[in-house]
């Protein structure tokens, strides 16, 4: 008893001095952190303030040496010209514009669409060939674009779509549906079944158990999925690049280059159009990043 | 111990022993459940399916330089012979690698330690982690002209700080320079990479449960001790996926070394995939490009051959099929 009383408070002095001993280290390790912290934030966002403070110079002021980090006189021209109906090069980009919202949102709506039901199915029957077929659409995310490329482009010839915007949203459901599908089955897999079997007690029917009970609980998924698979079509490059030759039809990524191969020293130009190029989809990840961020980790990360 | 071992077999003894059926009869049984994956499963297979046969079976096939297949000779490997014997094929496949392991390398280790910062709170942070993932959603073209201009040899604002520092008399050509081409490039695409690395890091790190590493303190354990002994052992899962995620994403990349420098100067970027799209699109042999397309898919396969192991075990464990 009394050493019990003893010990005590020799105990508590223990734990006290302990944890100001990983306190102190804490303390280097905290440190440590806002410095790594500040580089990389220096490293991230600079090149993009540098995009944005050259698209506001003019051409000349851009070359200048040493760099100006703000623009002593900075000017909206290079935005104007782009996004002016009535300028030389405003008509053109506009379309390019117009083309890449085109051809994202009706990837997008096609992809999903077509997901939904697929990745309800993998999620909830117990078909023979269910995990052969999955795995196969998981695999899909190995390959590359590059790979698909050749025998697409021959298939679009055959098709007659070469140079046109079915040949893209044919194509981008080759990366898009396989991700739909796998975010979808995660978001699936978290609704417990037993809210679906509830509503068939109740007189549900099969669908109308999925279509009043599951969707709407899954609205943030199907969200999710729908902003990355529209990102990933936004910023596709590879096939818009080979499918299209047409200037008319020309997303805005192989635009862009189309724009530097022209007027190849208007720095600024460029950089005018690659910031508004990002400016929908960084405004989508900033709204929705929550649910962006569940969507890329949806399935590596189970909790 | 002996608790867990008495309680596992029971369950195990108990499966339910179900008669057997034959698959086909379990097909039939299910046959409404292939409605529902049957668009999927068309599309899939003609953008996806029809393509890898495709590619394979052209990679058999010497192609004249035309865009029409009709005189295509058969020639069984040679495609593949003329391309491992190449000696273009050594260089390129070393700087693959080179590309590949340095930008997964760096991209996971920029990435775990963003992920460790960010996990801690401050004020702020909302902002600082949205910050930190705006070049993995900014597209790969504006993010190659952002670097092309960052490095631009007379203007470009590092070789501009550089000098105004007085670290060097002239400015540095980067991205004309053999030796430097690939350190640039890969930088460039660290910047792009390492986000993707931090959010799933990040999502992984959110499951460790506190509990861990307040009794890990208990028992004296510094910071270090219990990131190599809590947070590392927990994360395995993730961290393998996202290491061969990073491994795919780079092999696959195509964009950022066809913008910047499109393979050069004198071949010293040129990497697989750029190689491949030359071939097919630059000279028009579509028969050896898809010889060189299937070595890729073969290696990719490997590769995802473990993806699947690891997303997979934790599917398995979860819920029984």
């Amino acid at each position: 008893m009394s050493t019990a009383q003893q010990t005590l408070p020799a105990a508590r002095a223990a734990t006290k001095a302990a944890a100001r001993r990983t306190r102190r280290r804490r303390g280097i390790w905290d440190i440590l952190g806002w410095i790594y912290l500040v580089l990389l934030l220096i490293f991230t966002v600079v090149p993009m303030l540098w995009m944005l403070s050259t698209s506001l110079k003019s051409e000349w002021a851009a070359l200048q040496q040493p760099p100006q980090w703000l623009p002593s006189n900075p000017t909206l021209r290079h935005y104007e010209r782009l996004l002016s109906p009535y300028s030389e090069v405003g008509p053109t980009f506009l379309r390019y514009l117009f083309n890449s919202f085109w051809v994202s949102s009706a990837t997008t709506v096609l992809g999903v669409m077509i997901a939904i039901p697929a990745a309800y199915a993998f999620s909830r029957f117990r078909f023979p060939g269910r995990e052969a077929l999955f795995f196969s659409v998981l695999l899909r995310n190995m390959f590359p674009a590059v790979v698909f490329l050749m025998p697409l482009f021959i298939m679009m010839r055959w098709l007659h779509l070469v140079n046109t915007h079915g040949s893209l949203i044919l194509t981008y459901l080759t990366f898009g549906l396989p991700l739909s599908i796998w975010l979808l089955k995660g978001f699936y897999d978290n609704i417990p079944p037993e809210l679906e079997m509830a509503a068939r007690i109740d007189g549900a029917s099969r669908f109308q158990a999925f279509w009043r009970v599951v969707m709407p609980l899954s609205a943030p998924g199907i969200i999710a999925t729908a902003i990355y698979s529209f990102i990933l079509a936004w910023n596709e490059y590879v096939y818009a690049l080979t499918f299209l030759n047409n200037e008319e039809r020309l997303t805005l990524p192989v635009g862009l280059q189309r724009f530097f191969t022209e007027y190849a020293s208007n720095w600024p130009g460029l950089m005018a159009a690659a910031f508004i190029m990002s400016v929908p989809v960084v405004a989508l990840f900033l709204i929705l990043q929550k649910y962006f961020v569940r969507a890329l980790t949806e399935g590596a990360v189970k909790t | 111990m002996a608790l867990t071992t008495t309680r596992a077999r029971p369950v195990v003894g108990a499966r339910p022993a179900r008669r057997r059926e034959s698959v086909l009869a379990r097909i039939v049984r299910h046959w409404a459940d292939y409605l529902y994956i049957a668009p999927a499963l068309i599309v899939m297979l003609l953008v996806i399916g029809y393509p890898i046969y495709y590619t394979v079976y052209l990679s058999f096939f010497a192609t004249p330089p035309s865009l029409s297949m009709d005189e295509k000779i058969w020639v069984g490997l040679d495609n593949y012979r003329r391309i491992l014997r190449s000696e273009s094929f050594r260089d390129v496949t070393w700087n693959t690698f080179i590309w590949t392991i340095f930008s997964t390398f760096f991209a996971f280790v920029l990435g775990f330690a963003a992920a460790l910062v960010v996990h801690r709170e401050f004020i702020g942070r909302g902002i600082v982690r949205g910050l930190l993932l705006i070049p993995y959603v900014i597209s790969a073209v504006a993010a190659s002209y952002i670097w092309r201009w960052l490095y631009h040899s007379d203007s470009g604002l590092i070789s501009g700080v550089l000098m105004d520092l007085g670290l060097i008399d002239r400015p540095i050509n980067f991205l004309d320079d053999i030796d430097r081409v690939m350190p640039s490039l890969i930088v460039a695409n660290v910047w792009k990479e390492f986000p993707f690395a931090m959010i799933m890091l990040l999502a992984g790190l959110q499951t460790v449960p506190e509990q861990l590493h307040r009794a890990a303190m208990v028992d004296g354990a510094g910071t270090w001790h219990r990131f190599i002994h809590v947070t590392i052992p927990h994360l395995k899962g993730v961290i393998i996926i996202t290491t061969l995620l990073l491994l795919v994403t780079n092999l696959n990349s195509f964009t950022i070394v066809w913008i910047m420098t499109g393979g050069g100067p004198a071949g010293a970027s040129e990497i697989w995939i750029t190689e491949v799209y030359q071939l097919a699109f630059g000279r028009l042999r579509f028969g050896l490009a898809s010889a060189y397309s299937v070595i890729l898919f073969i290696v990719m396969m490997t590769l995802g051959y473990f993806y699947v192991k690891a997303l997979t075990r934790g599917d398995r464990r979860r819920r029984p099929a």
